[in-house]
């Protein structure tokens, strides 16, 4: 009898593996040996720069996959190009979901891009995971697209923690905003007016520029005239660089806010090298990345790793900071597919991308962690302000949200 | 009478098998590659409109690339704020485009060459700005996105499309309709250039002055022909908005124009018969160019490489080639006795 | 009302105008040397400056002085866009000219992919010729580079013009431009005269990259991209044969952009480059041939 039942139970046993087993092997994109992930990114044309978010974090995967990869897979990454044109990231996106049958779409680059695919994938259940884009609805809309995230600190919340910050210890500043004329600079204004609440009036004036401008003297002519001496810079570097060049010539001192976009220490070395060390001095901003240009972190365990990488795994020119975001990212993508287990599937990845806890990402400022809860869906959103002091930046109080 | 039979076999041959290849191409394709020749089909239509102001007209246009964002747009605008289905955009797109490529046409009659090219250029650089500013009806940045907001799609999330009872996937859809139009564009634009208008356009590209004295309006053909490209131009645009069910104004920059008037130069200008190639050319190459290379700018080097070498091999395009190729075969059959 | 207008501030914009538009004046008179040579508008002209800006950059980099980049980089521009001439417009010399027209449109995305391949995506900086030191009068704020950069562009227009009136080379130049095949005849090497062109366009097109980039403080792939769309509409506006009329509509045009953008509230900072290019193509249906330009007569 009890030979029959122990039988039975193996059977059973045997019949239920099998299941699992092939269960496993049934989600799009997972294999017993590798699981095939996507996403989009501008490798050609103007915005080609920002390539480096996609290889970063492929090299990062190609040294997760040189240690063992994922639960015994590898991660197969594949990038395609989109020309930072949304049309063509709906094409790449849907190849990538039935030709190339991936996994999840990840770290595709833009907003406009990723709200392009955002109905498509949340419609066909395939996980939309770590949008590489500041705006504020990928961690809002999670009713509606419940299979999408984003990652980075949004543009709004940055401009809302300026605003605050400026009504606390400056009160009676006279604020001018120079931003771009698109959604990452309109965002930035947003959360600074936010931010500002009921001192919104402090802004005296707004000028904004197209990408396709050739300078912005004007625009800072402009601001220098409504008598500003608070200058808040949401611009991409090549304008931020000139707003304290042409300042300059104005004979103009204001204090300057510069957006976390341009505030990489070579790129405020250009601006000092092109003006003075007075003109740049006390510029403040937010950081959430270690930035690889910054002799404080040469020593740091976790850059020294990420030096390695790029270097062995061919990631690109390591002085990018947006080749170290890509790697923090990456490095998130791989503690969520560990999270969801043995034989992940896509809503099991999503769930353990709504409930993450990462404290030891190498690549973000020490002590920030990576969380994520049914309530919070913007898996990064603490920064410290950091202030420029004599040719470079020094961090300053405490971490704080950056919501 | 009796030489003329032989050739006219040949071309009925040849569009026999043109219209074999459009029904049962899909067939031996993939489902995705159904989607890329689509693709391929917006720019053919496109190139074939920019062909009868360039090729015929002798006129140049940077703009072309703006008047599909005006077909573009005006499918997603009817679309999205007024419900209307989207296929049935179509014609108003065209018809939008055309009265666009018509006013555009105004000023060209007092400007030439390099100025038009500049006027065109102007407007190709104005559109994304425009687009932008008037967002309530065009979305501004973030642009329109039809599956999310409009609620007739022929296309939308099913997948498959229902057509008079037979049902295809989505992507067999769009091949088909894109195609479709794009070869009765094709008949409708061979029928013009065979007849008085074509003669017409070619007079005023050869000789504006000969033209005029024989009592050709410059005025009247040159805004045609803007505006008949313009319309193929809309219609090529709203095509694209139903394919990728987006419109945003990255999508219509100024390299687009460039695209196009690539296309119509490699696919030979005064030529329709390479227009197709033209159109494979431009939809192709940028996507074979990354397969080639990821290295930063490798892909757009080798893009414009391709481009070069095939204008120096082939300077009147594809055209220019098939036509010198074919030469001695139609020169033989029209010249039997 | 006189005075409650704020005079300092249209002062001061118009002057802004007049360095913005000294910029692009360089790139300018080089698409009009193209045009005069080929007939045609080198759509690569911007990215060629851009190569050879980082020429420079490498060269300084690599320890040379400022002035000897700036001589090295001009000669080596010079040879590139004679062997660009040689290599890839001079098959298609005799072709239509759209097709040429698209060679220069490949050569833009070829000349563009190489540098960014070459050297990485990073923004740089280059050495600025002239002092960047502000200076006020009458309230008004410039500094010596904008002055430096207009009187550039200027020297090489009479420079070119002296070239081209008083030496046998410049002469049998503008004899190739006007009627090659008689040119021919009396001995003059066409097709040299056409890399000449091209050579010496690509030198101011070198001497205008390195103008521009400390203008804009900063440089990377992208630097010529705008200057170009300005450049070319500055050129047409002046008179796309006159390399003084380049300067002039350079500069005309940068001071548009600035007060149209300034004082008319509708437009703002969006719509300020297309209604400019509106106002130049109204100048145009009145002078078609530009403020400088000779009116083209054709004989039937």
């Amino acid at each position: 009898m009890a030979r029959v039942k122990y039988l039975i139970l193996l059977v059973l046993g045997a019949l239920a593996l099998a299941t699992v087993a092939a269960g496993a092997a049934s989600e799009t994109g997972v294999t017993s040996t590798q699981v095939t992930i996507g996403g989009t990114t501008p490798l050609s044309g103007p915005a080609s720069a920002y390539q480096s978010v996609a290889k970063g974090a492929a090299a990062y995967f190609r040294y997760v996959n040189a240690k063992g990869g994922v639960n015994k897979r590898k991660i197969n990454y594949i990038y395609k190009d989109d020309a930072y044109d949304p049309s063509k990231t709906v094409d790449a996106t849907r190849e990538l979901v039935s030709q190339d049958k991936v996994f999840a779409i990840f770290n595709s680059l833009g907003t406009d891009q990723n709200l392009a695919t955002r109905a498509y994938l949340n419609a066909l259940k395939v996980p939309q995971l770590f949008v590489a884009s500041g705006a504020t609805t990928f961690g809002n809309d999670y009713k509606k697209y419940p299979y999408t995230i984003g990652y980075q600190p949004n543009y709004r919340a940055e401009g809302t923690i300026y605003g605050r910050y400026v009504v606390k210890h400056a009160p009676k500043s006279r604020i001018g905003v120079l931003y771009q004329n698109d959604d990452y600079g309109k965002d930035l204004l947003a959360g600074l007016q936010r931010g500002l609440g009921a001192k919104a009036g402090l802004v005296k004036s707004k000028q904004s520029y197209n990408v396709d401008d050739p300078d912005v003297q004007s625009q800072i002519a402009k601001l220098k005239a409504a008598k500003v001496n608070t200058l808040m810079v949401f611009a991409t570097p090549k304008f931020a660089i000139q707003a304290y060049v042409y300042a300059r010539k104005l004979s103009w001192k204001p204090l300057v806010y510069m957006n976390a976009v341009s505030s990489a220490a070579n790129i405020m070395g250009l601006s000092t090298a092109a003006t003075n060390k007075k003109q740049t001095e006390g510029t403040i901003s937010i950081v959430f990345l270690k930035d690889p240009t910054d002799p404080a972190w040469r020593n740091n365990s976790g850059m020294k790793l990420y030096r390695s990488i790029m270097k062995k795994y061919k990631g690109g020119n390591p002085n990018d900071v947006y080749a170290v975001y890509g790697m923090s990212v990456a490095h998130t993508f791989v503690a969520a597919l560990q999270k969801a287990g043995k034989n992940p599937t896509r809503a099991g990845i999503v769930k353990a991308a709504d409930s993450l806890n990462v404290t030891n990402d190498p690549f973000l400022l020490p002590g920030i962690s990576v969380k994520t809860s049914a309530t919070d869906h913007f898996p990064l959103d603490q920064a410290k302000l950091q202030r420029y002091h004599d040719g470079h930046w020094v961090a300053f109080g405490g971490l704080f949200r950056v919501r | 009478m009796r030489s003329r039979a032989p050739g006219i076999a040949v071309w009925l041959l040849v569009a026999a098998v043109v219209l074999l290849a459009y029904l049962f191409a899909p067939r031996f394709i993939s489902d995705f590659h159904s989607r890329e020749l689509a693709g391929a089909g917006v720019f053919f239509i496109a190139i074939v409109g920019l062909n009868l102001l360039t090729g015929y007209t002798g006129q140049i246009s940077l703009g072309h690339g703006a008047l599909m964002a005006v077909g573009g747009y005006t499918t997603a605008a009817l679309a999205v704020h007024e419900h209307w289905r989207d296929v049935w955009t179509i014609p108003l797109a065209g018809v939008a485009a055309g009265i666009v490529g018509f006013l555009i046409g105004l000023p060209a009659l007092r400007l030439s060459g390099l100025y038009l090219a500049l006027a065109t250029f102007a407007f190709a650089i104005a559109i994304p700005s425009l687009l932008k500013k008037f967002s309530g009806l065009t979305g501004g940045s973030q642009g329109l996105r039809l599956l999310e907001d409009a609620p007739l799609q022929v296309t939308g999330l099913s997948g498959t499309v229902t057509i008079f009872g037979h049902t295809m996937t989505q992507n067999h859809f769009l091949y088909y309709l894109t195609w479709g139009i794009g070869l009765v564009g094709f008949l409708i634009a061979w029928l013009l250039v065979r007849g008085r208008v074509g003669r017409t356009f070619r007079a005023v590209r050869d000789s504006e002055v000969a033209a005029a004295s024989v009592g050709i309006n410059l005025a009247w053909t040159k805004t045609l022909a803007f505006a008949l490209s313009g319309v193929y131009a809309g219609v090529a645009g709203s095509l694209l908005a139903i394919q990728v069910e987006i419109v945003n104004p990255l999508s219509f920059t100024f390299l687009l124009s460039i695209l196009i008037l690539v296309g119509v130069v490699v696919g030979g200008l005064g030529s329709l018969g390479g227009m197709i190639l033209g159109a494979l050319f431009v939809q192709y190459l940028p996507d074979l160019s990354t397969h080639v290379s990821t290295a930063e700018g490798a892909p757009d080097f080798i893009f414009g490489a391709a481009i070069i070498i095939v204008m120096l091999l082939l300077p009147t395009g594809a055209g220019g080639f098939l036509r010198r190729l074919a030469r001695p075969l139609t020169t033989r059959l029209y010249l039997r006795p | 009302m006189i005075l409650a207008f704020d005079w300092t501030q249209l002062a001061q914009q118009i002057v802004i105008g007049l360095a913005s538009g000294g910029v692009w004046a360089t790139l300018a008179v080089a698409l009009v040397l193209i045009y005069r040579s080929t007939g045609v508008i080198n759509f690569a002209q911007g990215e060629m400056a851009m190569f050879s800006t980082f020429i420079a950059w490498s060269l300084v980099n690599h320890g040379f002085s400022y002035w000897a980049a700036f001589v090295l980089t001009v000669a080596i521009s010079f040879a590139g866009g004679v062997a660009v001439e040689r290599a890839v417009i001079r098959p298609v010399e005799r072709a239509p000219v759209l097709t040429v027209v698209i060679v220069t449109l490949g050569l833009f995305f070829v000349v563009n992919g190489a540098a960014r391949w070459i050297w990485s995506p990073e923004t740089r900086s280059l050495p600025n010729a002239f002092s960047t030191r502000p200076i006020t009068v009458a309230g008004v704020a410039f500094s010596i580079s904008d002055l430096g950069t207009i009187a550039v562009s200027l020297a090489a227009v009479a420079l070119l013009w002296a070239f081209f009136r008083f030496t046998k080379l410049g002469l049998a130049s503008r004899a190739a431009a006007v009627n090659p095949d008689a040119s021919r005849l009396v001995g003059v090497r066409v097709t040299w005269m056409l890399a000449l062109g091209w050579g010496l366009a690509a030198a101011m097109g070198a001497v205008s990259g390195m103008l521009t980039a400390p203008a804009l403080a900063s440089f990377d792939q992208n630097l010529m991209q705008p200057v170009l769309l300005y450049a070319f509409a500055g050129a047409v506006l002046g008179g796309i044969d006159s390399p003084l009329g380049a300067v002039v509509g350079s500069l005309l045009l940068g001071v548009l952009i600035n007060l149209i953008g300034t004082y008319v509230n509708w437009v703002g900072t969006d719509l300020r480059l297309p209604v400019a290019l509106a106002v130049i193509l109204g100048v145009l249906l009145v002078r078609p041939a530009g403020l400088f330009g000779r009116p083209m007569e054709t004989r039937v």
